[in-house]
């Protein structure tokens, strides 16, 4: 299956902007499950210096910088992705040392007590880790309630198991925080899902959005993804961008601007079958 | 007897001998003296170190004991070729945690070590760096233990401080002691700082020739600052912080008086992860976003690189001997102590078992406090809630073996005792290999027996010897160059530094006019002339309400004295004059290089002036009057000083402009509040006297009119006097001159901003018809036409500063955006 993906973002500032620098990830990687076959971004006004590199993830990066001034950005990126549906689960040539930094703390992964308490109903002592993440997964669907804007980048993992709400990167950040309270690799995904409208309904552009999950690391399965927004195994429907330790590593764009004022920020996504 | 003073044979070493021979020469009573003169130079010098979380600890003066730690030629050539050794060996560490990782996919490092390490940053994986070494700079912690070996205890890898306070002792004992050095070969200390400058130039990106280089500091209140600073001025390189730089077109500039100067080399203080807020630490504000680009593209060079904290990891001592012999096929030349790394089994276990015998370390440094834990200080209850955190993240710890570290002698309160020392090296790049210092800085305990020694807990510095001849030249131990090659004329001023210099200028003024004004009230009130309305003046002119303006007012005319003496002294009243003076000597601080010690020797007598507790008698009323006159003489001095010390024109125009701009502010709000009211005949008088004494114009009053004092002609010395230096017409005229001497920034002839503002205040003072500005308007009270003019003066006047600091100054809110 192929999966054209349409991502803009327009950042309109209240001040002009005399300069500004940006960190992109958003061209999306190959995996064992998908193939980018092209990537393209525009940025207006042009930068005035623009740097495509690979981070220590193996995520593709952009760094660009306008440095005139300028009153709105927009960053266009379309992808055009083929998913490979043959293998479930692929071992992926990689070293116990690089899957071992995924089992350590990071901030955006905070674990309390409440936490692990939590993650403890779901990885009992022998338990299959497979099974155990399964339930964790599905329990985490169940347990919260997907409310959009009741938390920010910044609002801490406690807050989130407190409350009971968030949206799923909170949900993939509990997750992982959970995994690792196991002593467990996981780690943050970046991407997008494809959302089908009810039958007899045109599906509307723009109305997808960035979208987060977590993977963890099963000795001879290699990395599995789960989707506790949806409870769903990240499938055929799920596009990846890059992963991470948590968010911070992975985040779709950073910026900083030179200007006194504030912005404003509107982002649409469009994810269509291609063929 | 200090064992250490003694060799094998049970006798003094030689070098001890010869020591202490000219130390008893001296005698008590001169050594004590001398000792003296030692603290004066240091605090003369201002040399300092601040402590954090200590609100006296800032400047914390330097401590240094007059007996050096010796070390002999028998035992220099090991400790340097150690140094030597293992300098290129986290090099190559460095290079390969950043590029291959060949250490851990070959199992000779555990992953954990360095992934879980919070100086690792990933960010900066997989960036090339030209040049021959990675680590340009290198320092470590070298202690002796009683059976004379050297250890390491700490490697310094980030950004490694102490040489310059090493060079400070050096200099402050050969200008104070200088008996103390015959008969001993001292080694110099100025090779390794020429082979820093090389090494520096070395890096420079496309090698180019005449490269600017920058050291980047946190600001004034960090804890080494005064290195910073002192470097600067010794090495020749711009100081600077992170918002005096900016990133543009994948290259560093420095933001100058004259605009953007490429910057090749950044000799950086600042810990890596605030360097980049577009990267790194988010919410830094000492960093320069982007800067990690300009480093991926090699425009430039940082030493030490971005993320080279990583080795600052204690966990990695353990696995050093190994990696020597995987990279060198050598075995370590200087052990490092025993120590286990708690992320294996086994390891975990011995540390558990032994943790009263051990020296605990987490491998992550603590940056504002001490990082180790002596076991054996530690209470059975403390004890075992280590071990619950041990067991909780064992691989965030490491224990290391107690190393029984020798002492030397000190001399604490005028008696020599026993210390144990610490001796810190340092160690920088060259094309040729590394370069030691032949030198160092010790530290010793602050109390005998104290086992962790650091500068943050107290202690004192020592000098270190190292005792052998000058390869290749005469020694002459007297004449340590020291000479401080001066930044080029034609360099353009830093903006922070232009901003701070503006700001002294308006600070001084500041306090300067509060404390003459504060001084003539005093003075009426002294003598019995209680005048209400110059009261409110003072209120009003220092903007320290309530006080006798607003709500209470009743009170405090009433018992004038308990306002008046809080508003000299009371430092949280904004407003006040001790306010006003920490402002202003934060500024000073802030371009501390600039001034002389001379300058330092004014600002250390105000510092006592505003230290002393003063009582609400009569005594105590004349006792502030005489601090105020004391205040008013240093200040006239200070500004005397600086025009003497500050060699750059460009300096001085922006410290000149500083203090006309807030002159002239400061004269027309003096103005406003005491001459454009309608009063009796008297109260005027009285007014008008007051301006006349707070500006020091009574004489030039009586000398040039030979008249009582009236309005008008009080009007026309203090506005229109074109030779009056206290006049605004002579304001306006010097700021129209140091205006018109600002660099262009923007090329032809377009007429700037503020010069349109101040040839609009010119104009408008010039026509003036000043015979009416000294008509009272009968029904409202006030002298309407003269409040009309100072209030139009003002608002262009003082919408000069900000038109400066955009053009110059450049200090845009920065907002991080994240999606």
């Amino acid at each position: 299956m192929n999966y054209s993906i349409i991502h803009k973002t327009t950042y309109t500032y209240f001040e002009p902007v005399s300069l500004c620098h940006n960190v992109l990830r958003l061209a999306p990687r190959d995996t064992t499950r998908q193939v980018c076959k092209s990537a393209t971004v525009k940025i207006h006004p042009e930068p005035d210096t623009l740097r495509e590199y690979e981070d220590f993830f193996g995520n593709k990066v952009i760094y660009f910088s306008i440095e005139r001034e300028h009153g709105q950005l927009t960053v266009d990126v379309h992808s055009e992705i083929e998913k490979i549906a043959t293998v479930i689960y692929q071992q992926e040539e990689e070293e116990a040392g690089e899957i071992s930094q995924y089992t350590f703390e990071t901030p955006m992964t905070a674990c309390s007590e409440e936490i692990k308490a939590y993650a403890r109903v779901s990885f009992r002592p022998g338990r299959n880790v497979l099974e155990a993440a399964t339930d964790l997964m599905h329990r985490i669907y169940t347990d919260f309630t997907f409310t959009p804007g009741f938390t920010m980048v910044s609002t801490p993992l406690s807050v989130v198991m407190r409350e009971r709400k968030g949206v799923c990167q909170d949900f993939a950040h509990l997750a992982i925080a959970c995994v690792r309270s196991a002593g467990l690799p996981a780690r943050y995904v970046s991407g997008y899902i494809e959302t089908i409208p009810p039958p007899g309904v045109e599906k509307l552009v723009g109305v997808d959005a960035s979208h987060a999950w977590f993977s963890i690391n099963i000795p001879r399965m290699g990395w599995v993804d789960l989707d506790p927004t949806n409870n769903v195994p990240a499938g055929d429907q799920h596009i990846t961008i890059g992963w991470g330790r948590d968010y911070s590593d992975i985040a779709p764009m950073k910026g900083i601007v030179l200007s006194s004022g504030s912005h404003g920020l509107s982002v649409s996504v469009d994810v269509r079958r291609s063929g | 007897m200090i064992p250490e003073l003694l060799g094998e044979n049970g006798r003094l070493h030689p070098h001890w001998e010869t020591f202490f021979q000219s130390y008893s020469q001296l005698g008590d009573e001169e050594i004590a003296l001398r000792n003296e003169d030692m603290m004066r130079l240091l605090t003369e010098n201002g040399v300092t170190y601040n402590i954090y979380g200590d609100p006296s600890g800032l400047n914390r003066p330097w401590n240094l004991d007059i007996i050096p730690f010796l070390i002999s030629k028998h035992e220099w050539p090991a400790i340097e070729s150690g140094l030597l050794q293992r300098a290129e060996l986290l090099n190559l560490i460095l290079k390969d945690i950043y590029g291959e990782r060949r250490l851990i996919r070959n199992g000779i490092l555990p992953a954990e070590l360095i992934y879980n390490h919070a100086g690792f940053l990933r960010q900066c994986a997989g960036i090339h760096l030209p040049g021959k070494h990675h680590l340009i700079m290198y320092s470590a912690d070298l202690a002796r233990s009683r059976d004379g070996r050297i250890w390491v205890v700490n490697d310094r890898t980030q950004a490694p401080s102490g040489s310059g306070y090493a060079l400070e002792n050096r200099t402050a004992m050969t200008r104070v002691l200088p008996e103390l050095f015959n008969g001993l070969e001292v080694r110099h200390l100025s090779p390794y700082f020429n082979a820093l400058r090389n090494g520096l130039h070395e890096i420079a990106p496309h090698q180019r020739l005449n490269p600017r280089i920058v050291i980047l500091t946190p600001g004034s209140s960090n804890e080494t600052y005064f290195e910073h600073s002192y470097l600067s001025s010794y090495l020749g390189f711009t100081l600077v912080q992170g918002n005096d730089l900016v990133v543009k077109d994948s290259h560093v500039w420095l933001k100058t008086m004259g605009g953007l100067e490429r910057v090749d080399v950044i000799l950086r203080r600042v810990d890596d992860i605030y360097c980049d807020p577009l990267e790194l630490k988010e919410d830094s504000q000492l960093g320069i976003p982007g800067l990690l680009q300009a480093v991926r593209s090699g425009h430039v060079s940082i030493a030490n690189p971005i993320g080279s904290s990583v080795l600052e990891n204690p966990g990695l001592m353990p696995f050093l001997q190994s990696i020597a012999r995987w990279f060198l096929s050598e075995d370590l030349r200087i052990p490092t102590i025993a120590s286990w790394w708690c992320g294996q089994p086994k390891e975990l276990d011995y540390v558990l078992a032994h943790l009263p015998t051990l020296v605990i370390k987490k491998i992550n440094r603590n940056p504002t406090g001490t990082s180790s834990v002596d076991g054996a200080s530690l209470s059975h209850r403390e004890l075992s809630e280590w071990k619950q955190r041990i067991r909780s993240n064992p691989s965030l710890y490491v224990g290391q073996e107690k190393v029984d570290i020798s002492s030397t002698p000190s001399l604490i309160d005028g008696k020599i005792e026993s210390r144990k020392v610490l001796f810190r090296s340092f160690l920088v790049s060259n094309k040729e290999g590394y370069v030691a210092m032949t030198g160092g800085l010790c530290r010793t305990s602050s109390k005998e027996g104290n086992f962790i020694i650091s500068n943050q807990s107290g202690g004192i510095s020592k000098d270190a010897w190292i005792l052998s001849p000058e390869p290749g030249r005469v020694v002459n131990v007297l004449k340590e160059t020291t000479e401080r090659p001066v930044a080029g004329d034609n360099d353009m001023l830093p903006s922070h530094a232009a901003e701070n210099l503006f700001w002294t200028g308006r600070y001084t003024e500041r306090v300067l006019g509060n404390a003459r004004f504060l001084r003539t009230v005093m003075q009426f009130v002294v003598e019995g002339r209680t005048e209400r309305s110059l009261l409110t003046a003072l209120t009003k002119y220092s903007y320290t309400y309530p006080g006798f303006a607003g709500e209470g007012s009743e009170d405090r005319f009433a018992h004038p004295w308990v306002e008046l003496k809080e508003v000299l002294l009371n430092e949280k009243r904004t407003g006040s004059l001790k306010y006003n003076f920490l402002q202003f000597n934060r500024a000073i601080h802030e371009v501390r290089e600039h001034w002389s010690t001379d300058t330092w020797r004014v600002l250390r007598v105000m510092e006592e002036e505003f230290r002393q507790n003063i009582p609400l008698t009569h005594q105590g009323h004349i006792r502030m009057l005489h601090t105020l006159d004391n205040l008013i003489t240093f200040v006239v001095a200070f500004i005397g000083l600086t025009r003497e010390s500050i060699s750059r024109e460009q300096e001085w125009i922006l410290l000149d402009l500083g203090r006309k701009i807030e002159q002239s502010l400061l004269l027309i709000t003096m103005l406003r509040v005491t001459l454009t009211g309608r009063y009796s005949d008297q109260v005027e008088y009285n007014l008008q006297q007051s301006v006349l004494m707070s500006h020091e114009s009574l004489v030039n009053y009586r000398y040039k009119y030979r008249m009582p004092i009236n309005n008008e002609l009080v009007l026309d010395l203090m506005l229109f006097d074109p030779n009056n230096p206290r006049s605004l017409t002579y304001q306006v005229d010097r700021l129209k001159t140091y205006l018109h001497l600002l660099p262009r920034v923007h090329a032809g002839h377009v007429q700037t901003e503020y010069e349109r503002l101040i040839l609009e205040a010119d104009t408008l003072l010039q026509q003036t018809d000043r015979r009416e500005l000294a008509q009272a308007d009968e029904n409202l009270y006030e002298y309407r036409k003269l409040d009309d003019l100072l209030s139009r003066m003002y608002t262009l006047l003082s919408a000069i500063p900000d038109v400066i600091s955009k053009t110059y100054f450049k200090h845009e809110l920065t907002s991080i955006i994240d999606k």
